[in-house]
C-alpha cells in the first residue's frame, strides 16, 4: 500500500501498546485532540469541560455550534484556555522520543541485575525474568524522570520580579495594564477588571526577564509580560453575519484584514470565516506567531480547501444561488434534466401558442412589417423567440411567467425531487450517538464484548 | 497538509495496527477511498457466516464533515439485510448524517456502529419502498434527507 509509507512516522497512542509499557498508550490518548487525533495545540475548554484544539473546536463550532463530544450548544466566546494541558503536553512530546526508545530497547543493560540468564530456555522463565526487568526499568524509569527533573532549572516565578529593585514588594505586574497586584490575583485581574492598556506608565518600564530558560516557564502571566512591552497583544476578530454585508462591504472587510479579497462570494465568506478561525486560534496561542506565518497557512488553506483547491470545487462556486456548500451539481442536473426539459418544452409551446395567437388576432395590422410575420410564422419556436421580441413584448411578459409558474405536468417525469422522498428510517435509539455523554463507540463496543461473550461461552 | 489528511493518516496508522474484531481494513490506496469488511460475530442469524464490504469516501471537509460511507456489493459480498439499508447500499443512520455526526467519530466507530446496528436486528427485510428509491435516487447519500419515523427498529 502507497499511503502506508507515508505515514509510517506518524505517533500515535497505539506506539505504546507494543512495548512494557502499554499503559502510555492511554496516557498519550489522554493528551490528544479528539478531533485531529493530534496532541493539544493551544488546548481550549469548552464550557461543557472537554477540551479540543483551539483550530479544531473552532472549525467545528463554525461548522456547528455544538460540543463535538457531547453536543451540548457552545459558543465561540466561552472557550477558555487550558493551559495546564498545554504544559502537560508540551512536558511529554519533549520527552516522548526518548521515553519510547527506552521503552523500545531490548533490556539488556540491566541484565547485571538478573540473576537468571536472560537466554533461558524456559519461556515461562523468559517471562517471569522479562516482567522482573521490565519492573526494574520502570523504576529506573522513574528515577531517571526524577533525575530530569531535578536537573530542570526550576520555573521560579518569585525569581521574576526580582531583577527589578524597584518593585522588591512582592507583587507583580499586571502584564496588559502593568497595575501591580499579588501574583494569584493576576488570572481574574485579566479576566475582569483590567482596563485593556497600561493605566499609567511605571516609573522603570519592565525588563525583559526572559533568557534560555523561557520555555520551562510555562505560567500563563510570565509569558505574557515577555511580550506585553513589545507587540500589543492581538485582538480577537469578531464574527459577522455575512448575509447583511453587500459583495463590496466583504470585500472591503477583507482588504482592510489584509487578506486577498478575490472570489466569489462563495469563497470571500469562506476566506474570512477561515481567518478568523487561524486568527483566533493564534490569540489563544501562549506563543501567537506573526501575522505573516498566519497569513502562509490562509495560503495553505486556498490551496487545500479554498479558491484554488483542485479537484471540481469550481463548478461548485458557479452555482452560488445553491448556497449550500457541498451541494452536488451534477446529480442535481441529472436528477431535474427531465423537469428542465419538460420547462423548456412547455415554454417553447406556451410561445408558439401565444404566437399563433398573436398572428390570429391582428393579421392585417401586422402585415406591414414583414421581417416579423415571416419570423413568428416560423414552427422552430427557438427561431420565434428572438424575432418576436419587438412586436409582442406584451405576450412576452405575460406568457413567460405563466409558463414558469406551471409545474411540469408530464406525469411520466421524475420531477417529485428525491430530496422529499421519505424513507421509512428512524434512528435507532441502540446506535443513535448523540444522546452519549462520551465517544459513544466504546460504550456500543463494550456492550457488544458483553453481548458476543454471553454468545461464545456455549462453543 | 490539510486537517483532513493528517488525520486520516492518523487513523489510517491506527487501524492498520489494531482493529476490533470483525473488522478488517481492505484497501487504503489514498486518503480519499476506504474498503473496509465488516462481520457479524454473534449468532444472528440474519448474518451469520457473511461478510460485508464497505466503502467510506472522505471529503476535504472530513472530519468537520461526515464520510460517506454505503456497503458495496460484490462476489461473496452481499448487502445487509437491515431495515435501514437500501438493496444499492445506502445506509440510513443519523451518525452518517450532517446533523447525527460529530468530528470525534472516526472510521472505527462508524465500523462500530453499524456492526452493532447489524447485531441488534431481528427484522430480516428491507426499507419500505426500496425497490422506488434505489430505482429512482441519483443522490449523494449525504444529500438525502432521511425521514426518520419508525421508532421500533
Amino acid at each position: 500500500m502507497a499511503a502506508d509509507k507515508a505515514f509510517d512516522d506518524i505517533a500515535d497512542s497505539t506506539d505504546w501498546l507494543t512495548t512494557p509499557l502499554p499503559g502510555l498508550a492511554a496516557v498519550e490518548a489522554a493528551l490528544r485532540c479528539q478531533i485531529c487525533k493530534d496532541f493539544y495545540n493551544t488546548p481550549m475548554l469548552t464550557s461543557c469541560n472537554h477540551t479540543f484544539c483551539s483550530m479544531c473546536i473552532r472549525r467545528a463550532l463554525a461548522a456547528d455550534a455544538k460540543c463535538s463530544l457531547c453536543r451540548s450548544v457552545q459558543e465561540v466566546s466561552k472557550l477558555r484556555s487550558n493551559w495546564a494541558m498545554e504544559e502537560a503536553v508540551l512536558a511529554f512530546v519533549k520527552t516522548r522520543a526518548d521515553l519510547l526508545d527506552l521503552a523500545r530497547k531490548p533490556p539488556t543493560v540491566l541484565t547485571v541485575e538478573v540473576p537468571v540468564a536472560a537466554t533461558s530456555s524456559s519461556p515461562a522463565k523468559r517471562l517471569r525474568s522479562s516482567a522482573r526487568k521490565s519492573k526494574t526499568r520502570g523504576a529506573e524509569l522513574t528515577s531517571e524522570m526524577a533525575r530530569q527533573e531535578a536537573s530542570f532549572p526550576v520555573p521560579s516565578h518569585h525569581s521574576v520580579p526580582a531583577p527589578d529593585q524597584t518593585y522588591n514588594d512582592g507583587l507583580v505586574a499586571c502584564p496588559i495594564c502593568l497595575e501591580r497586584m499579588k501574583e494569584v490575583q493576576v488570572d481574574r485581574h485579566i479576566d475582569s477588571s483590567c482596563p485593556g492598556a497600561p493605566r499609567e506608565l511605571p516609573t522603570q518600564p519592565p525588563k525583559q526577564k526572559f533568557t534560555s530558560n523561557t520555555s520551562n516557564q510555562r505560567n500563563g502571566f510570565q509569558v505574557l509580560s515577555t511580550s506585553a512591552p513589545a507587540p500589543p497583544k492581538p485582538e480577537r476578530l469578531p464574527t459577522l453575519s455575512y448575509s447583511m454585508l453587500k459583495d463590496a462591504a466583504l470585500r472591503k472587510k477583507l482588504a482592510d484584514l489584509g487578506i486577498p479579497a478575490n472570489g466569489t462570494r462563495q469563497i470571500l465568506e469562506k476566506r474570512h470565516q477561515e481567518w478568523i478561525t487561524i486568527w483566533n486560534a493564534n490569540c489563544d496561542s501562549l506563543h501567537p506567531k506573526r501575522k505573516s506565518e498566519l497569513l502562509q497557512e490562509l495560503e495553505v488553506w486556498e490551496k487545500t480547501l479554498g479558491a484554488r483547491a483542485p479537484t471540481s470545487s469550481r463548478s461548485i462556486h458557479l452555482g452560488e444561488q445553491i448556497k449550500d456548500k457541498g451541494f452536488d451539481h451534477a446529480a442535481w442536473s441529472a436528477k431535474h434534466d427531465s423537469s428542465f426539459q419538460d420547462l423548456v418544452a412547455s415554454a417553447r409551446k406556451t410561445r408558439a401558442q401565444a404566437l399563433q395567437k398573436a398572428n390570429q388576432n391582428q393579421p392585417t395590422t401586422e402585415t406591414p412589417s414583414p421581417p416579423h410575420s415571416t419570423g413568428a410564422s416560423t414552427t422552430t419556436p427557438a427561431a420565434a423567440a428572438p424575432s418576436s421580441a419587438s412586436p409582442s413584448r406584451m405576450d412576452v411578459d405575460q406568457q413567460a411567467p405563466l409558463s414558469m409558474v406551471q409545474p411540469p405536468t408530464n406525469p411520466g417525469s421524475a420531477a417529485a425531487p428525491s430530496y422529499e422522498y421519505t424513507t421509512p428510517c428512524m434512528p435507532d435509539r441502540s446506535y443513535a450517538m448523540s444522546e452519549l455523554p462520551h465517544p459513544p463507540p466504546l460504550e456500543a463496543a463494550a456492550a457488544l464484548d458483553r453481548s458476543r461473550n454471553g454468545a461464545s461461552e456455549p462453543s | 497538509m490539510s486537517l483532513g489528511t493528517k488525520r486520516l493518516g492518523k487513523e489510517l496508522t491506527k487501524i492498520q495496527k489494531t482493529l476490533p474484531p470483525g473488522i478488517t481494513l481492505v484497501k487504503a490506496d489514498d486518503l480519499q477511498e476506504w474498503l473496509l469488511d465488516i462481520q457479524v460475530l454473534d449468532q444472528n442469524p440474519i448474518y451469520a457466516g457473511e461478510t460485508y464490504r464497505l466503502k467510506f469516501r472522505f471529503g476535504k471537509q472530513y472530519p468537520i464533515e461526515p464520510p460517506e460511507v454505503v456497503f458495496t456489493k460484490q462476489e461473496n459480498r452481499p448487502i445487509p439485510m437491515h431495515p435501514h439499508i437500501y438493496s444499492n447500499g445506502i445506509i440510513c443512520l443519523d451518525l452518517l448524517g450532517s446533523s447525527g455526526w460529530s468530528p470525534v467519530q472516526n472510521v472505527e466507530s462508524v465500523c462500530m456502529s453499524i456492526q452493532s446496528m447489524l447485531t441488534g436486528n431481528t427484522k430480516n427485510h428491507r426499507p419500505e419502498g426500496d425497490a422506488d428509491f434505489v430505482s429512482t435516487n441519483k443522490a449523494r447519500p449525504k444529500d438525502i434527507e432521511f425521514y426518520y419515523h419508525d421508532n421500533e427498529v
